[in-house]
């Protein structure tokens, strides 16, 4: 066994963050505070939570990297592996089931195929179930990195994957919420 | 249905309005925290949202005024407020839209709040999926720190009120406020044991309030109307005012309704939600959020308020209404149910960790035609070892599906048990799990 | 957090029966005082409670639900039901569902036997479980070569966890995942890199977490137990050592027990196999004529050493012949040591490995406040609201006093001010800086200029005490007017220490209403020891904390028994006590207890005797259990003068290279072998036990010495271990008792007024006078031997466990200065002085201050030929840690592979 090192200083992942990360730490008064945005940004940049990412926090906060580690394996958005481009995430709690949610997820899997990690072969996709997102007035849902998309069909699901195949974007996603609609 | 006058959805339910400063400047917006900041005594702000009766929308509904009174007047150290913006409870949704569509309301009552309290600081905790409203809310923070409603020395009054967006990272526990504190110091979101509470040991270890969105959202106008306005509507004097309901499931119009809580759960689902989508008729609904007991169509006139639907042997709780149709099976209902809370239990406890995955493992094996002749037995005890024995109120709430549908609709899960014993006579059962 | 700081007693009742407890007592504790033990996982009196397994649940009146005993404090007048039918329902159910997921693999199961959740079960679950599901199953995860764990037995109490974090301030264990698939690990897919303490194995309730290093080796029925004190360092802690059929298998330390209160560091608990080392010298050697050893029996060996010592005192007289002992040994080996040397063989001519640095603080106190002795203990360390620590490396040299430290620092609220030659980075291996309020690195080991730094501050600050400023104005005038002499420059580029910094820490210390200091190797073992613990005395005055109770200053044991050495009198200049070697009372008082007279000749400390063989003054010499040969660098000539002795005997328990360079070697028993007593850094004189028989024919220290003594006719005889002890009792003020002394000793107040009324000027301006920064030459760097946390001295090398650990010697350098030099971790480097050279590889390690490597002192041979040695004038000490190398990446064909 080799003792540890207090991991690499000038680190490599939020390097082009600098000034965000100052301002950051201007919030909390105790610096793990900013574990959690900083382990966001870390899954935002680079579609997982890397190891150096890890190591980073931890010099960056003062902690060490079991302490960034349970706390990043505590939450479900976060992930230590790489995920596809989209992250397609189909909400499967009872709300959207009982309007047709493990539907639109089966004509997903079938259409898109992916593996038993969830993630198609090309690496564009990765579809994973998600627990209640808080649409559940215009269900079936599911979200896409940063995107809601709702009252979903198979038509529509068609169109946004077809959409993002070919743009990487899809105008059919959620602006704020407003349900029931404005007459 | 009477008629009334909503509150909290009044502004963005004109047309045009898209929750702006100057749109919500334009409304009237800003008006209370002008009025109570270096005028009202901090003690007298408290007082009139005791007046009001207002009670906490988080699931809890803890009078919020008296919860602003326990923090310790002659404290030393700083203060906290934390916006509670988790919301993860399956079935609601109403503070996402408070905050997309208006969300200096949410702002001003924090201030207000902080001013109440003498925090500096406060943070609004909210779930990570939320990406749009947190950008929303920053977007609002920049506007209102600009025109002097938030940061340092408000409107001169030497008040100052910093407000941040925090958000979570996926893990409904931390909806829980000392989950929510632990996760905000940057810890796993594990509920802490209670006492100290909050108030007086909170945030770093600090004197600290957490109020839910939607709670925050009404103080502005109880300042500008007054605690007894407040405390009139509603079913007073122990619920009082509007709340927001967030409809899902078979209705017509799901959506987020405001109304008094006086107004039944008839009125809600029919008049509002337009009745049943098909012609199916109402088999089961859940009043306020997964953690509520299912109700049953007897139970439509009950009135939405607290006390009415604790007495109906459920719980307001969230003000999540799901609506479930004839033909629903209820197993199936509480497995979903039940899922959710196995990926959510954070752990901590022994009876809810073990539990709630053992009994995702029966309602699976029930499902599968795959069930015990005593199964149902051995549910209703694990339920009964769950609740009451645990940290948090996690634990009361994930026996609650299992529960309230084995007490309505126990022939269902024996008619799959005997299903079961049918097919599999003379075999020797290997139960499968899926938990993933 | 609420604690139980309250005196207000109240009452409880638990069970019928009633008990008067502090408020604030938490209920489980309450019960356990009245005898009802309240079964429990997650609950552990050393860890904030957390409440989270739900086994300890009870029923207590006017509450609606049932609550755990171990998070509830008791309120005056509570009622509760701790075994009610509800109470023992609830307990089951925590079973069953703990149980459904276990695998129930007691047969293979190192704690089954020992387990918790076995006795538990079998208490209160007399049925079998209904969960037919299917179990989660986590991997067996080998979590380096000494600990691993079975996470399927874990029964998520997160003991480890805590422990871990709160009280050895490590922070290496995480609980990943959540739920029900919550398991515990290190991070990512590492090995676990940790202080090693063995406190998450100790701590775990079940079978969870084991270590490698006893695994499987024995079921825990068939364990006989002894109680005994770790020979390491000087903590002294009380372990259990725990062995089957003259084996060792297994060492602990129960909750409660010892100054060490169940913790134990790295070296405890698993270096325990140190003296079943295949290399134990097990039977007397005699040097045969081609140089070669022979086996000979013990009779021969004697009647040799016997004679040839007679013959030599014969010829050259008793001052011919010189003895060294370890301060390892027990205190009786140590005074009969002495009692031999001047009695049978008649000579003052002894020193021991106190003389590395013990002596330095021995000698300071003595001078300013006459006791040697800590005035202070464990407890106040846990009390005091200011702590400051002077070249410790506490968390390396003594890991349990650092928990102390750490204890005090995180639930007592201490401000530790800490002035170390390290860097305050944070890694999974606990570093006490990361913990300071205030912490100055002193990177080159000019403590003298830092604690200068201090004093100045104190006086242009006017921290002064009244009490001292009114009773010796002349005293602090002479220092006001010494530190006024030396400019913040000066300290500064000396020290690397800045005005600033002083003055922060220096308020902080003087505010202190009890402040306890503790000084380290790194100031007791340089040049000048003497001088700056002197002047941290002065700081205690200045600062009123010298003589305020509660208040204090005390050196640290490195090695363990450095204490005994000194107070048995084995110490160059000293006798038995300790009194001076010619204090006229001291004498007289050891002489009636002996019935002889002692010898009149001068004493010979360690380097004295070394330069007397290489004169040839000296002809013999009696070295017991030290290696000076590898424990002093190749020009302390200490290999030409074995060569020129006519007589070298070693008594030991390896053949260690000077043993190998003697004439006969006589096989010693380890302290796991003997019985005895060790005297720990704060002064408990502790009860050594023989927990398995002496190693081949090695017999214990002092039964050699007796022999000796017999053969050469001059009989001390004694039938046991005690009874020595009863005698050096009488000799050795302090060791009345056994265990913890009920209050520390006080100053001695006459001392204390000679020494601030006049006695301080002897050396003033010595003591006041910074030498000069040492011009390092370009391009190189300083190398520093350093010790590890994972071993002590040499003898600590031949523990397996620890080998496995750090089985080698690598040199340790920032990140930073190994980015500058081009250097990668795991790299080899050649270093080079004008003395020698060396190859070794890197490691990072991102606490070593700019400028400096360290390399660790038990692998030192690696590097040894780079050092030279230099004596302190004043003290005779030995100094050799340092020196300067020019560093270089070493180019492929240097590698060794
Ligand atoms: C498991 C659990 C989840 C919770 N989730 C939320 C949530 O998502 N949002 C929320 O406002 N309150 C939630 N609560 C309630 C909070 O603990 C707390 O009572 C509430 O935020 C207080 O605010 P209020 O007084 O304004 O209601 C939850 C409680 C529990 C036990
Ligand atoms: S009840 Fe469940 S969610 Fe709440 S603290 Fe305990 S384990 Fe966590
Ligand atoms: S011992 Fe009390 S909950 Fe674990």
């Amino acid at each position: 066994m080799r003792p540890v090192s207090g991991g690499v200083a000038g680190g490599m992942v939020f390097d082009k963050h600098r000034d965000f990360i100052a301002e950051l730490l201007t919030r909390y008064p105790v610096k793990r505070s900013a574990i959690l945005p900083l382990l966001n940004l870390a899954q935002r940049e680079e579609g997982c939570v890397s190891q150096a990412a890890m190591r980073e926090i931890a010099d960056l906060l003062d902690l060490t990297p079991p302490q960034v580690f349970e706390t990043a394996t505590f939450y479900t958005m976060l992930s230590l592996k790489p995920r596809g481009t989209f992250h397609v995430q189909v909400c499967r709690s009872l709300m959207c089931a009982l309007v047709g949610a493990d539907d639109l997820l089966a004509w997903l899997r079938a259409h898109l195929e992916p593996g038993a990690d969830g993630a198609t072969a090309d690496g564009r996709f990765t579809i994973s179930t998600v627990e209640c997102l808080g649409s559940c007035a215009t269900g079936p849902m599911m979200q896409i990195n940063d995107d809601y998309y709702e009252q979903l069909t198979r038509d529509k699901v068609g169109r946004i994957v077809n959409d993002l195949k070919q743009t990487g974007d899809c105008a059919l996603k959620s602006g704020p919420f407003m349900m029931p609609e404005r007459k | 249905m009477k008629t009334f006058e909503k509150i909290l959805l009044k502004n963005m339910e004109q047309p045009g309005y898209a929750g702006s400063l100057a749109e919500y400047e334009r409304a009237g917006g800003y008006q209370a925290l002008k009025k109570v900041l270096g005028r009202v005594p901090p003690a007298d702000v408290i007082d009139t949202v005791k007046q009001s009766g207002l009670r906490g929308r988080g699931g809890a509904g803890f009078p919020t005024g008296v919860k602003w009174s326990f923090i310790p007047r002659d404290h030393p150290g700083p203060r906290y407020l934390c916006c509670n913006a988790d919301e993860s409870e399956p079935g609601t949704f109403k503070d996402r839209q408070l905050m997309e569509r208006d969300p200096h309301q949410i702002l001003e009552g924090m201030a207000i709040a902080c001013y109440a309290i003498g925090a500096q600081t406060a943070y609004i905790y909210i779930r990570g999926e939320f990406r749009l409203a947190a950008t929303i809310l920053e977007r609002a923070i920049v506007e209102a720190g600009r025109a002097g409603h938030l940061g340092a020395d408000i409107h001169g009054s030497g008040v100052t009120v910093n407000v941040y967006v925090h958000a979570g990272a996926g893990a409904y526990i931390c909806g829980e406020e000392t989950a929510l504190l632990e996760s905000l110091e940057g810890k796993r979101g594990k509920p802490r044991t209670k006492p100290p509470f909050p108030a007086t040991h909170g945030l770093y270890q600090q004197p600290t309030v957490v109020n839910n969105v939607e709670t925050l959202a009404n103080i502005p106008h109880i300042i500008n109307r007054g605690g007894a306005w407040y405390a009139a509507i509603g079913v007073p004097p122990k619920s009082p005012g509007t709340r927001i309901f967030c409809l899902s499931g078979h209705v017509k119009r799901p959506g987020n309704y405001e109304l008094p809580v006086d107004a039944t759960f008839r009125d809600l689902i029919d008049d509002l939600g337009g009745g049943m989508r098909s012609d199916k008729p109402l088999k089961a609904f859940i009043p306020g959020g997964a953690s509520a007991p299912f109700l049953t169509p007897e139970h439509l006139d009950v009135q939405l308020d607290f006390e009415s639907v604790a007495r109906a042997g459920s719980m307001s709780g969230s003000g999540g209404v799901t609506v479930m149709e004839d033909g629903t099976s209820m197993v199936w209902a509480a497995l979903r149910l039940m899922e959710f809370f196995y990926h959510e239990s954070c752990g901590k406890c022994t009876p809810c960790r073990e539990g709630s995955a053992w009994i995702v493992q029966i309602l699976q094996r029930i499902l599968n035609r795959q069930g015990r002749p005593d199964d149902v037995r051995t549910l209703e005890d694990i339920c009964g070892n769950i609740g009451g024995r645990t940290v948090c109120a996690f634990g009361d709430a994930e026996i609650a599906p299992v529960q309230s549908t084995l007490k309505y609709w126990r022939s269902e899960y024996e008619a799959l048990i005997a299903e079961a014993g049918a097919l599999n006579a003379g075999r020797k059962d290997i139960p499968v799990l899926s938990v993933s | 957090m609420a604690t139980a700081t309250s005196q207000k007693m109240v009452t409880v009742t638990i069970d019928g029966m009633s008990v008067q407890v502090p408020a604030g007592t938490l209920v489980i504790e309450a019960a356990r005082q009245l005898g009802v033990m309240v079964p429990h996982f997650c609950y552990h009196p050393k860890l904030e409670p957390d409440a989270n397994c739900r086994m300890c649940l009870v029923e207590i009146e006017n509450m609606p639900k049932l609550q755990t005993s171990c998070s509830t404090r008791v309120a005056d007048g509570m009622v509760v039901r701790a075994s009610s039918a509800p109470v023992e329902a609830a307990r089951q159910s925590v079973l069953e569902f703990i149980l459904g997921n276990h695998p129930l693999d007691c047969p293979v199961c190192d704690q089954g036997g020992r387990c918790d959740l076995q006795d538990f079960s079998h208490e209160y679950t007399p049925t079998a479980g209904r969960f037919q599901e299917l179990k989660r199953v986590f991997p067996k995860q080998y979590l380096g070569p000494v600990i691993e764990t079975q996470m399927n037995r874990c029964v998520s109490c997160m003991r480890c966890v805590r422990y871990c974090d709160e009280v050895m301030d490590a922070q290496a264990l995480a609980p990943v995942g959540r739920g029900t698939l919550t398991w515990i690990t290190h991070w990512a897919d590492k090995e676990l890199e940790c202080d090693m303490c063995g406190g998450c194995i100790q701590i775990c309730p079940v079978g969870a977490i084991t270590s490698r290093v006893s695994m499987y080796d024995f079921r825990p029925w068939m364990l006989k137990r002894t109680d005994t004190i770790c020979a390491y360092c000087g903590d002294g802690c009380q372990m259990t050592v725990q062995h089957k059929e003259n084996r060792l298998i297994e060492v602990n330390s129960a909750f409660g027990a010892g100054r060490n209160n169940g913790d134990l560091c790295v070296r405890g608990y698993f270096g325990y196999h140190a003296g079943e080392h295949d290399g134990r010298v097990r039977r007397p050697l005699m040097r045969r004529a081609d140089g070669s050893f022979a086996e000979v029996t013990w009779e021969d060996a004697l009647e040799h050493v016997a004679r040839r010592f007679t013959a030599l005192r014969a010829t050259f007289g008793a001052d011919a012949i010189g003895g060294l002992i370890t301060a390892r040994c027990t205190n009786e080996d140590l005074y009969l040591f002495q009692k031999f040397m001047r009695l049978v063989i008649g000579t003052n001519q002894i020193d021991s490995s106190a003389r590395y640095g013990a002596i330095n603080g021995v000698r300071a106190l003595r001078r300013v406040q006459g006791i040697h002795r800590w005035t202070v203990r464990y407890e106040d360390i846990a009390r005091a609201d200011g702590i400051m620590l002077v070249g410790t490396h506490l968390h390396a040299a003594n890991p349990v006093t650092a928990v102390q430290v750490k204890q005090a620092v995180k639930r007592g609220g201490a401000k530790l001010i800490t002035l170390e030659s390290l860097l305050p980075a944070r890694s999974t291996v606990s570093n006490i800086t990361t913990l300071s309020r205030h912490h100055l690195t002193v990177g080159h080991g000019r403590f003298d200029a830092a604690i200068l730094g201090l004093l100045k501050a104190v006086c242009e600050a006017n921290l002064v005490d009244e009490e001292i400023a009114a009773q010796a104005p002349q005293f602090v005038d002479a220092i006001r007017t010494k530190t006024a002499g030396v400019s913040w420059r000066v300290i500064q580029d000396c020290s690397g220490v800045s005005q600033q910094e002083c003055d922060a820490a220096a308020r902080t210390f003087a505010a202190a209403a009890r402040a306890v200091t503790l000084v380290g190797q790194d100031v007791l073992r340089a040049s000048g020891g003497e001088a700056m613990v002197t002047n941290l005395l002065d700081l205690q005055l200045l600062t009123g904390h010298l003589r305020r109770s509660g208040s204090g200053l005390g050196c640290l044991a490195e090695e363990n028994n450095e204490q005994g050495a000194v107070e048995m009198g084995v110490v160059a200049d000293y006798l038995p006590g300790p009194f001076n070697l010619h204090d006229k009372d001291g004498r007289a008082a050891l002489e009636k207890i002996w019935g002889r007279s002692l010898p009149t000749g001068s004493s010979a400390t360690l380097m004295d005797m070394v330069s007397r063989a290489n004169t040839g003054s000296i002809k013999a010499l009696f070295l017991v259990g030290e290696n000076p040969v590898e424990s002093l660098p190749p020009d302390a000539r200490v290999s030409e003068a074995l060569e020129a002795l006519e007589f070298v005997v070693c008594q030991e328990m390896f053949l260690t290279e000077t043993a190998k360079r003697a004439h006969v070697v006589l096989p010693a028993c380890s302290a796991m072998e003997k019985d005895g007593t060790f005297t720990n850094t704060e002064g408990h004189v502790q009860p050594v036990r023989r927990a398995v028989e002496p190693s081949g024919e090695s017999r214990p220290d002092w039964e050699i010495f007796a022999a000796l003594s017999v053969l050469m006719e001059q009989p001390i005889e004694y039938a046991a271990a005690k009874e020595i002890f009863k005698e050096l009792r009488g000799v050795a003020p302090g060791y009345e008792m056994l265990g913890p002394a009920s209050a520390p000793p006080a100053v001695d107040a006459d001392t204390v007024t000679r020494y601030v009324t006049g006695g301080f000027k002897e050396d003033l301006d010595r003591r006041y006078a910074l030498r000069p920064l040492a011009a390092t030459p370009p391009g190189s760097m300083t190398l520093r031997l350093v010790q590890s946390l994972y071993h002590s001295g040499k003898y600590s090398t031949r523990a397996k466990g620890l080998m496995e650990i750090e089985g080698e010697g690598q040199l340790r350098m920032n990140t930073s200065e190994a980015r500058r030099l081009g250097i990668d971790d795991g790299d080899t480097v050649h270093l080079s002085n004008e003395r020698g050279q060396a190859d070794v590889s890197v490691t990072l390690l991102d606490r070593v201050p700019d400028g400096v490597v360290w390399f660790p002192e038990h692998f030192d041979q690696a590097v040894r030929a780079l050092f030279s040695v230099t004596v302190d004038p004043h003290t005779g000490v030995p100094v050799w840690k340092a020196t300067e190398v020019v560093i270089a990446k070493s180019n492929p064909s240097h590698h060794k592979g």
